[in-house]
Formats: C-alpha cells, sequence, structure tokens
C-alpha cells in the first residue's frame, strides 16, 4: 500500500513518468504472478472442478468425463457412500472408524512427545542439543516409502520388534498380518466383556453399516503399528516448532514465577504453556489435517488389509476409483473427506480458541502481577524473597 | 526502570545490583542438586529416544549388506554374516538407476521452478500494485487451505484431460505449482524496506531489473529454504507420481521401489534388497538435510506459520 | 482479467477432450483395425515371474520378427491398476493378460474386442473355458492357459514325522490328522492363503460354492459350505494349518519354500518358484482329499484381450493366434508350468509333464472364480472377512456374502 501511495504522490508531480511507473508496476505485477496462477488454477482448482462434476455423474472411465455420454446423477454416488445399505457404504465407515482412533492415537501422542523433547532440549544447562535435534528430526525428512519398507522390515512376524519383545519373554505379534482390535483386547483382559463371545447388545445394533461391537474395536494391532510409524516419523517436526515457541518463552516471567517459589511443574502449567498455547494449537491443527490424509504408508505396507482395520478414506478413495473404475464413488469419497477435515479443523479451533486467549490474558496479568510485586519487594527491601 | 538488558531484575543501583548478584548466585546454589537431577533424566530420556531414533536407520544400512535367510533370522544383529553385496548387485539389475534418474531430474525442475515462479509471484503479492492483488492472495490462501491427498485423483483427472498423462511434465508440472511457497516468499519479502525498492526505482530500473537484481540477492535465505523445502518434497513425493504415470520408463525413485515390495523381484519377502533400495534412497536427502540442517529448521518453522 | 484468464484456461482443458470414443459394446463382427504389418504392438502381462515373462516375450518376439512388427512386453506391476488407467487415459495396452474375475467388468465397460470367432479353430479350447470369457452371449477373448490347485507335501518333512505313502490324505480326516502330524515346533503343517481362491476349494468338496453354476445366483449361506468353512477354522484353530504372514511369507508357495509349513495348497505355477527360488525341496503332488461331496478343487484361467480402443488389433489377433497354437501353449507349460487351453495339446501336455497329473486332473472336477461385473468389491470383503476366519463364525461370514453378492449377482 505503502508503494502504491507513493507512486500515486510522485504522479501529481512526475505526470509521464509516473503513469508509466504505476501501469509498469501493474503489469509486472501480472507477468510475475501469472505463471504461478496458471499452475495452480490448472492443477488445484481445474482438479477440483473436474472431480466434482465427477463426483456428481457416472462415468465409468472411458474417454474423457466431459465427453457427452456421461450423464449426471446428482446425490446418486453420495447416497450410495452414505446411506444405502451397500458395501461401499460398510467400506466407507469401516475406513472413518479405523482413520478415528489413528487420529485420536497420533495427534496426542505426537503433540505430547514433541513438547516433551522439544522442553527437555530447551533445558539451558544441556549440551549436544544439536545432536538430539538432529536425530529427532531426520526421519521426517526421508522419504515415507523408505520409512515404511524400514518399518515393514523392523515389525515383521520374526522381525527386530518382535526379537526385542522376546528378550522380555513377550511372543510378539505378527504386526501387519494381525487384524484384532486393541480395545476389544484391552477390555477384554480387564473383564469387561468376552472376547470369544460379545455381548449381543453390541454385535446385533447397527451404526452405519458397521455393528456397535465393531465401531468398539479401537485400532488394529495392524494400525497401531502404522502408529507407531507415524508418530516416530512426525514428532520431530513437531517438535522444532516446540522448540522455538520455548525459546520466545521470556525468561523475566520464568524468574519472577522461580521467586515466588513454583516448582518446575507450575512453572510450566502457569508460565510456559500460556505462551506456547498458540504453537499447541498449530501442532495439533497440523496433526488433525495430516492424520486425516494418511495414505502413502497405507499402500506400501497393508493396502488396507488385514481385514480392512487399515483402510483410510484417502486409501479408499484411491481404490475405489483407481482400482474399481468406480470413479465417481471415490470422487465422492475424497470430497466427503474434504469435508470432514474441515469439519474437524474448525471444530478444534473453535474447542479451543477463546478458553486459551482468555486464559493466556489472565495468566500473563497474573505473571506480570507476580514480576512486579517481585521487583517492588527486592527494591524496597533489599533482598530477594 | 523496567528496560532489562540481560533476563535478570533490573538493575537500579550498584548496591542493589550487588545484592541482587548474591541473590541470584543463592538462587543458582539453592536449585543446583534438583536442576542437576532433572537434566539427568532429561539426558536419559534424549538418550533413550535417539536410541529408539536411529537404531532402525543402523538395521537399515547393515541389513542391506545381508543375505535374506540372515536378515530373516537375525533382524537386530548389528553384523552381517556373512557380508554380502548380493542385494545392491540385484538392485542395479532393476531399473533401479532409471528411477534414481528420473527422480533427480523431476526434483531439480520442480527446485527450480517453484523457486523461480514462487518468487516472482510472491514479490508481486507483496510489492507491486495490480488490480486483483488481494484476490489473488485470498486464493491462494483459499488452496493452502486444500489438503494434498484430495487432489489425487483430480490431478489424474486433469492430466488425462489435458492429454499429458504418463509423460515426464506430467511428473513435475503439477508439483511446481506451490501455494506455501509463494506465502512463504510473500511474506519474506513483505520484511524487505520498501526504501530499497524506492531508492532503486528512482534510478530507472524496471520492475523485473529492479526484481532479479536487486531483491532477489537479498531473499537468499528464503531462497534457500523454499529450495531445501522444495527438493525434499519432490524427491519424496509418492502419491502424486502414482496416478501421474504408468509406463515404467517413468518411474521415479519412490515408485520404483515401492514396487519391489509387490513382487517385482519374484515371490516373497527381500528385505536385504528393500533396505538396500531404502537406503540408497534416503542418501541424497541425508546428504543436503546434513549439509543446509539450519535451512531445513527454518523451513520447518516458516512451513508451520502458514498454519 | 483473473476471471478471464480462468476461463481461458478452462476452455483450453475442455478443448484437450480424451480423444475419439468408440461407443461401448459395439463387438461381434466389428472387422479389426489396423495394419497386420509395420506395426508396434505393447503387450502387458502379469507375469508369475522371469520364466513367464522371459517365454512370453520370446514368442513374441519370434512373431514379430516373421511378421515385420516390433513387440513391446511389459510385466505389470499392479495389472489391474494399470489396465484401468488405461482405459481411462484412452491409451491401454493392444494387448494384455485378461483375468476370468475381471473379465466381466472389462467387457461390459466395453474395454474388450471380441475377436474370438477370427482364431484358427476356436472350438479346439475347452468348452468351459470359453464359457467363461463369454459375456451377453458373445465370447470376447481366448483362453490362453488355466491352472488349478492341488496338495504340495514336502517329502523330507513327510518322513521325518513318520508318515508313509499310505498316509496320503483323501479324505478330510486324513488330511487333519497328517497336518497336525507335520505341525512340528517351527513347522506348520499346512499353509493355506486368506482368500476365496483357496479356501474356495474346500467349499467344493463340500458340495457348495459361492455362486450357483451360471452365477445369476448367491448360494453361500448352505449347509454345506458352513461344513466347509468350520472344518478349515478347525485347521487353523489347531493351528495344524497357517496363513502365509503367520509364516513370515508373502504367499503359500514362500511358506512352503522356506520350510516353514509342511504341505500348501497352490496351484501349477508353484513349479516354476520352487525351481526357481527354493531348488533343494523334494516334493510331491497329490490330488486334494475328498470332502463330504467328493473331489473338489479351483480353476484359474486368464485370456488374452484386445483393447477395444486399440488402433492396431489386426495384428493383435494375429500375435493371439500365434501365441495360442498348441505348440505355443507346450512351450509354456514347459516354462513357466500351465496348463494348455486347447484340447489338443492335452495328450501331448500330459505324456510330457506326468508330475502334473493331480493338476489336470483337477480340471475335470473344477470350479472356475465367481465372474460378474463389479463383482470386485464383494469378493475383496470376502477375503476381508477369511483373513478372520480364526475367530469368525461362518454362517456370518457367508451371510454376509449373500447379502453383498445378492444386489450384484441375483438371488
Amino acid at each position: 500500500m505503502a508503494t502504491e501511495s507513493s507512486g500515486a504522490a510522485s504522479g501529481r508531480t512526475r505526470k509521464p513518468r509516473s503513469g508509466g511507473i504505476t501501469t509498469g508496476q501493474s503489469r509486472a505485477g501480472w507477468t510475475f504472478v501469472a505463471p504461478s496462477v496458471a499452475l495452480l488454477v490448472l492443477f488445484v482448482l481445474l482438479p477440483i472442478a473436474l472431480a466434482v462434476w465427477v463426483s456428481f455423474s457416472d462415468w465409468n472411465g472411458r474417454g474423457s468425463p466431459l465427453n457427452p455420454d456421461v450423464n449426471f446423477v446428482g446425490t446418486d454416488n453420495y447416497a450410495q457412500i452414505l446411506t444405502e445399505e451397500s458395501l461401499i457404504k460398510r467400506d466407507f465407515f469401516t475406513s472413518l472408524r479405523n482413520n478415528g482412533y489413528y487420529v485420536l492415537l497420533v495427534v496426542p501422542i505426537q503433540t505430547i512427545m514433541a513438547l516433551l523433547l522439544a522442553s527437555i532440549l530447551n533445558q539451558q544447562l544441556l549440551k549436544a542439543r544439536s545432536f538430539f535435534r538432529t536425530a529427532f528430526y531426520f526421519p521426517s525428512v526421508t522419504s515415507s516409502v523408505a520409512i515404511s519398507l524400514v518399518f515393514l522390515f523392523l515389525f515383521s512376524g520374526s522381525g527386530a520388534i518382535n526379537e526385542i519383545l522376546g528378550y522380555v519373554g513377550l511372543e510378539g505379534p505378527t504386526w501387519f498380518g494381525d487384524s484384532r482390535g486393541l480395545l476389544h483386547q484391552l477390555l477384554g483382559a480387564l473383564g469387561v466383556w468376552n472376547i470369544d463371545s460379545p455381548p449381543t447388545a453390541l454385535t446385533d445394533t447397527t451404526i452405519l453399516g458397521l455393528s456397535a461391537w465393531e465401531w468398539l474395536s479401537g485400532p488394529s494391532v495392524a494400525m497401531s503399528a502404522i502408529i507407531m510409524l507415524v508418530i516416530w516419523t512426525t514428532t520431530g517436526t513437531f517438535m522444532l516448532l516446540f522448540l522455538a515457541a520455548l525459546q520466545d518463552v521470556p525468561t523475566e516471567v520464568q524468574e519472577a514465577a522461580m521467586v515466588d517459589g513454583a516448582n518446575r511443574w507450575q512453572r510450566f502449567r502457569a508460565v510456559t504453556l500460556p505462551h506456547i498455547r498458540p504453537t499447541v494449537l498449530l501442532v495439533l491443527t497440523l496433526g488433525l489435517i495430516g492424520t486425516w490424509q494418511v495414505f502413502d504408508q497405507i499402500f506400501i505396507t497393508t493396502q488396507g488389509g488385514p481385514t480392512k482395520t487399515t483402510l483410510t478414506p484417502a486409501y479408499l478413495s484411491y481404490t475405489y476409483a483407481l482400482d474399481n473404475n468406480q470413479w465417481g464413488i471415490g470422487t465422492a469419497m475424497a470430497f466427503i473427506l474434504f469435508a470432514i477435515i474441515i469439519f474437524f479443523t474448525v471444530l478444534q479451533r473453535l474447542a479451543f480458541r477463546d478458553r486459551a486467549a482468555a486464559r493466556q490474558r489472565r495468566r500473563e496479568r497474573a505473571a506480570n502481577t507476580a514480576a512486579k510485586k517481585a521487583t517492588a519487594q527486592t527494591l524496597t527491601t533489599g533482598a530477594p524473597r | 526502570m523496567t528496560t532489562t538488558t540481560t533476563g535478570g531484575a533490573p538493575n537500579t543501583t550498584p548496591v542493589l545490583a550487588g545484592t541482587l548478584d548474591t541473590a541470584a548466585k543463592q538462587r543458582r546454589r539453592r536449585i543446583s542438586p534438583w536442576t542437576a537431577v532433572a537434566v539427568g533424566i532429561g539426558y536419559l530420556v534424549l538418550v533413550l529416544f535417539a536410541f529408539v531414533y536411529i537404531y532402525p536407520f543402523v538395521i537399515q544400512l547393515v541389513t542391506g549388506f545381508k543375505t535374506n535367510p540372515d536378515a530373516t533370522q537375525n533382524p537386530l544383529s548389528l553384523v552381517p554374516s556373512p557380508f554380502v553385496t548380493e542385494a545392491f548387485q540385484r538392485l542395479g539389475e532393476t531399473s533401479f538407476w532409471l528411477w534414481f534418474l528420473n527422480s533427480v531430474v523431476v526434483s531439480v525442475v520442480v527446485t527450480a521452478g517453484r523457486v523461480f515462479f514462487d518468487s516472482l509471484a510472491g514479490y508481486a503479492l507483496a510489492r507491486l500494485p495490480f488490480r486483483g492483488r488481494s484476490a489473488t492472495f485470498a486464493g491462494i490462501l483459499i488452496i493452502l487451505a486444500v489438503p494434498g491427498i484430495i487432489l489425487l485423483i483430480p490431478k489424474f483427472l486433469v492430466l488425462r484431460q489435458l492429454g499429458i498423462w504418463d509423460t515426464y511434465p506430467a511428473l513435475f508440472l503439477p508439483l511446481i505449482a506451490d501455494a506455501a511457497g509463494i506465502f512463504i516468499m510473500k511474506q519474506f519479502f513483505e520484511t524487505i524496506p520498501v526504501s530499497v525498492e524506492e531508492a532503486a526505482r528512482i534510478d530507472g530500473a524496471s520492475t523485473f531489473r529492479l526484481f532479479w537484481s536487486v531483491i532477489l540477492p537479498m531473499a537468499r535465505p528464503a531462497l534457500i529454504t523454499i529450495t531445501i523445502l522444495s527438493f525434499q518434497g519432490s524427491w519424496n513425493e509418492f502419491s502424486h507420481f502414482l496416478v501421474a504415470s504408468q509406463d515404467p520408463n517413468l518411474y521415479t525413485l519412490t515408485k520404483g521401489v515401492a514396487t519391489l515390495t509387490s513382487g517385482q523381484l519374484g515371490s516373497g519377502n527381500q528385505y536385504p534388497i528393500s533396505m538396500a533400495a531404502s537406503l540408497l534412497m534416503t542418501i541424497p536427502v541425508a546428504i543436503v538435510f546434513f549439509a543446509f540442517q539450519r535451512y531445513f529448521i527454518s523451513g520447518a518453522n516458516a512451513g508451520a506459520e502458514k498454519g | 482479467m483473473p476471471a478471464t484468464a480462468v476461463l481461458a484456461l478452462t476452455a483450453l482443458v475442455a478443448a484437450c477432450g480424451g480423444g475419439d470414443d468408440p461407443a461401448p459394446g459395439e463387438g461381434g463382427g466389428e472387422s479389426a483395425a489396423g495394419e497386420t504389418t509395420g506395426v508396434a504392438l505393447t503387450v502387458l502381462i502379469a507375469s508369475s515371474g522371469d520364466a513367464e515373462t522371459a517365454a512370453v516375450t520370446g514368442a513374441a518376439t519370434a512373431w514379430a520378427e516373421e511378421t515385420g512388427n516390433t513387440v513391446d512386453v511389459q510385466p505389470a506391476q499392479d495389472i489391474q491398476q494399470q489396465l484401468a488407467q488405461g482405459f481411462a487415459g484412452g491409451n491401454a495396452p493392444d494387448l494384455f493378460y485378461v483375468d476370468a474375475s475381471r473379465f466381466a467388468d472389462y467387457a461390459s465397460a466395453g474395454n474388450l474386442y471380441p475377436y474370438a470367432d477370427q482364431l484358427t479353430d476356436p472350438e479346439d479350447f475347452y468348452e468351459n473355458l470359453r464359457t467363461t470369457f463369454t459375456f451377453e452371449d458373445q465370447q470376447y477373448c481366448a483362453p490362453k492357459d488355466f491352472s488349478t490347485l492341488a496338495l504340495q507335501i514336502n517329502n523330507t518333512a513327510w518322513e521325518a514325522a513318520g508318515l508313509t505313502e499310505d498316509d496320503v490324505p483323501t479324505t478330510w480326516d486324513e488330511l487333519s490328522t497328517v497336518a497336525k502330524t507335520l505341525t512340528t515346533g517351527d513347522q506348520v503343517g499346512l499353509a493355506m492363503a486368506p482368500t476365496r481362491d483357496r479356501l474356495g476349494a474346500f467349499l467344493v468338496q463340500a458340495g457348495g460354492y459361492w455362486v450357483n453354476e451360471d452365477s445369476t445366483a448367491a448360494t453361500a449361506e448352505t449347509p454345506e459350505n458352513v461344513e466347509a468353512l468350520t472344518f478349515v477354522q478347525t485347521l487353523l484353530n489347531d493351528g495344524s494349518a497357517a496363513y502365509p504372514v503367520d509364516l513370515d511369507a508373502g504367499w503359500g508357495g514362500e511358506a512352503f519354500g522356506t520350510g516353514r509349513a509342511a504341505m500348501a495348497m497352490e496351484g501349477n505355477w508353484i513349479r516354476g518358484a520352487m525351481t526357481n527360488d527354493y531348488p533343494d525341496v523334494d516334493y510331491q503332488v497329490v490330488e486334494f482329499p475328498e470332502g463330504p461331496a467328493g473331489k473338489g478343487t479351483l480353476l484359474f484361467t486368464q485370456c488374452w484381450g484386445i483393447s477395444a480402443d486399440s488402433p492396431n488389433q489386426a495384428a493383435a489377433v494375429s500375435l493371439v493366434d500365434y501365441l495360442a497354437t498348441p505348440e505355443q501353449q507346450l512351450a509354456n507349460a514347459e516354462a513357466f508350468g500351465v496348463m494348455p487351453s486347447r484340447q489338443s495339446a492335452q495328450e501331448d501336455y500330459v505324456a510330457a509333464f506326468p508330475d502334473d497329473a493331480p493338476f489336470i486332473a483337477g480340471g475335470e472336477y473344477g470350479r472356475g472364480p465367481v465372474v460378474a461385473p463389479a463383482i470386485d468389491p464383494v469378493m475383496l470383503e470376502l477375503d476381508a472377512q477369511l483373513e478372520a476366519l480364526r475367530t469368525a463364525d461362518p454362517t456370518e461370514i457367508l451371510q454376509s456374502f449373500d447379502t453383498n453378492a445378492g444386489g450384484i449377482v441375483g438371488g
């Protein structure tokens, strides 16, 4: 804006030159932005438009979706996925269940782990910080294909993980081949139900294509291997974000709280946490957006199995379109997933935002008052409390 | 009275300063044992995690030199017995080096394209007045909000429609479209003082020359960040290559290596080969990472700011 | 200005349409497109290994030299997906394998060119194989070979467990006993893949199957099928049978070859795999034991599909003719263990490969895969449920198949 106004100003005094400057800049602006805009239109906007059309059509994969033989079928595809009793609906809600448990586990764990590592690394007396930082961040830099292959090896039936478990006397499962649900196993072990004869109330109630018993299965053993893979990979990135945020926490407030006699945990809760709350929100949002899109790792390791317990909406959409040739269904699923991601992101922001801001303001005020009190007392008495 | 030079309490008079000094020393001494314990536990946790983070890569390295039975029976051991390079040789018999070449070409083209177009667009959005500038920027923000995986099938449809599916351009053109990079460059250019541009413009420089010779050199940190992010992103990209082509001659490393697990090598699990492949795949990115670590890290932060 | 740019781009994109679209389903009597010489053909095969790729490439090259064409034979990494992308992109390969289970999908979508009546001596192909590749009363393609399942027994493990020739199982009970005897600490009696393409054999032996004879009704939930699946479940839970993934193997043949399983139930493709990858294993092949309803096994077959959009159909038909001669079929049989689909080649095959007698015998009582358009997701769901057979209820699995398949096949 400053440029514009100065340009206008000079326009009033040096007429021919100014016209040249502003239109020259304007033209330049358009030329500069054109290639990128063209690429974004071609490969983001147009694809979405084309896919929206396909999701409302009966295109069967031959020729162009814009050819006159292709018909508009309204919300048929969406209905098949969401409302009609069909295998497609069952597959889709299975994928939602699987991805739901995945999100539920990955997002909190990776956030907490990243924060934990960042806090430890942030301590001033720590040496070799950059070594650890590099070690934790490196997996994020490597390809998901390479990592998935390594984990396929580590988690194979006679692989490294099971060998380690063997050292402590446990017999590891065949990880990627094991479809047992963890929640089933856990609550079964606690005696809440019997896995071999599940309560009929649960097995007989059908919600959205799956029985209640199936909804409560938890992530399968195979899914948990993938969960571990992803947490291992992404914690480093979020750790970096937290590190940057932690280093921004003003130390006077910390010192003041220390003077107040707060121990480490209270200091963390009262001073550090509010200051890094924006970063926590960011990590949660990025986590939500990322976990709902999981695809590469599923493709390389399990392809949706065993027993469809690692099926996710992204992978399902891909297979319905490219393997089963049901393009309308595949694209419709992609857009439903889009809606889900937006829904959860908005939900998370709403759920956290106001309370966070308010609490942060309150804490800052409290911390500032504490700091002022401490300074004042030190000044008047000449001795620390 | 309220400004602080260090993080400590404000220094008002020498008397007080002296008192505060002793106080600080007392504080340090008092907290010291607890801090030491905390730091000790911290080290323990860090070392444990470092082990968990590094050991898989060591296993990856070592398994490439094992035989199939050795890999299956002694997965944890760090010493291949016998030590063979059979896996790497068999890898060489596949089209591995073609995939490598394809990856290199695609990554270089995408990186160069992104750096060039993103900086152009970012500068225009930051500093050049043109009608529709704010609309364009709003559009970019909206595009930023679109989750990548949603575009997987749509991009396939468009590539087919344009007739470039299963060709080289299909591999790199869609990847050059990069809203995040434009955002990062725009944010950076906004930090360059306008006076610099004004001075150059008064000298009569055309906008492009101004951009190329004056602004761009000042943007080195951001450019390097974009370069690193682009290289890493395109080298590791997988799902896009899945749909962009099917010709085996157009396989990039990620897609080619992925086929190794689905039986292209014949029946059965052949871990040394897949470990060798994933090792070779990781090395270029690892080299770039270690050479440009701090740009990766600032890139991670910058990329997150858009969120 | 931005609006104009977007409009221009959209117009450009719409103009770059997908090319000519021949109306789907236009079949029989249409003459093949293209020349028969000076043509470059692309062939996509789902190869079982190097042996098959080499054999097909060799034969195709010989034809190419004879006719003055060029051929590019590619083994597919994922043939379903590559064909899907090819059909969508309008650039499918000229010639490709079509598995019986996917045939109905491709035929109903109009992706195949029906050329079967243009071949030499089309009646020579086995009747039931020709029927498999007939859709809406039109035979679209020529079956190139077929395979059946049989029981493989590791002779070393057999003798080590104290078993003799007499103990080769001929009933389900005997199979059960033998499998249990063969199960030691690190070896399981029988390896079987958790898919309808293996476990279905037990259904046939019990007298049932997933669908009826002409795939017009789903018949999964019957007492015979329940009996079959329960039998399999017992074997699994006894520990005398296991899935390959539990044996650290990618498929039954690998578990058999690495010694993790003493028996396997694979088809004649296992011969090539054993020779190439596990040459030291001493094994024999026997027919499956009889179930409550007698003998039963599964048939697999593929045909040579020619793309409806191909500009080189005439050349492709010529190539198929060349590849489908009895001599070539016998050569393929030698190279990678498939059985000729031409009746005239049968005698010579039996004479050349007496060890494969159990496989050939299966040709008489074998049951082919379920063939119906868009049945694939239902079959994948069935496989997914079979993966959990250990703890599942067989009746429920069969019921759910009937529900899912009912809408597609009828019944």
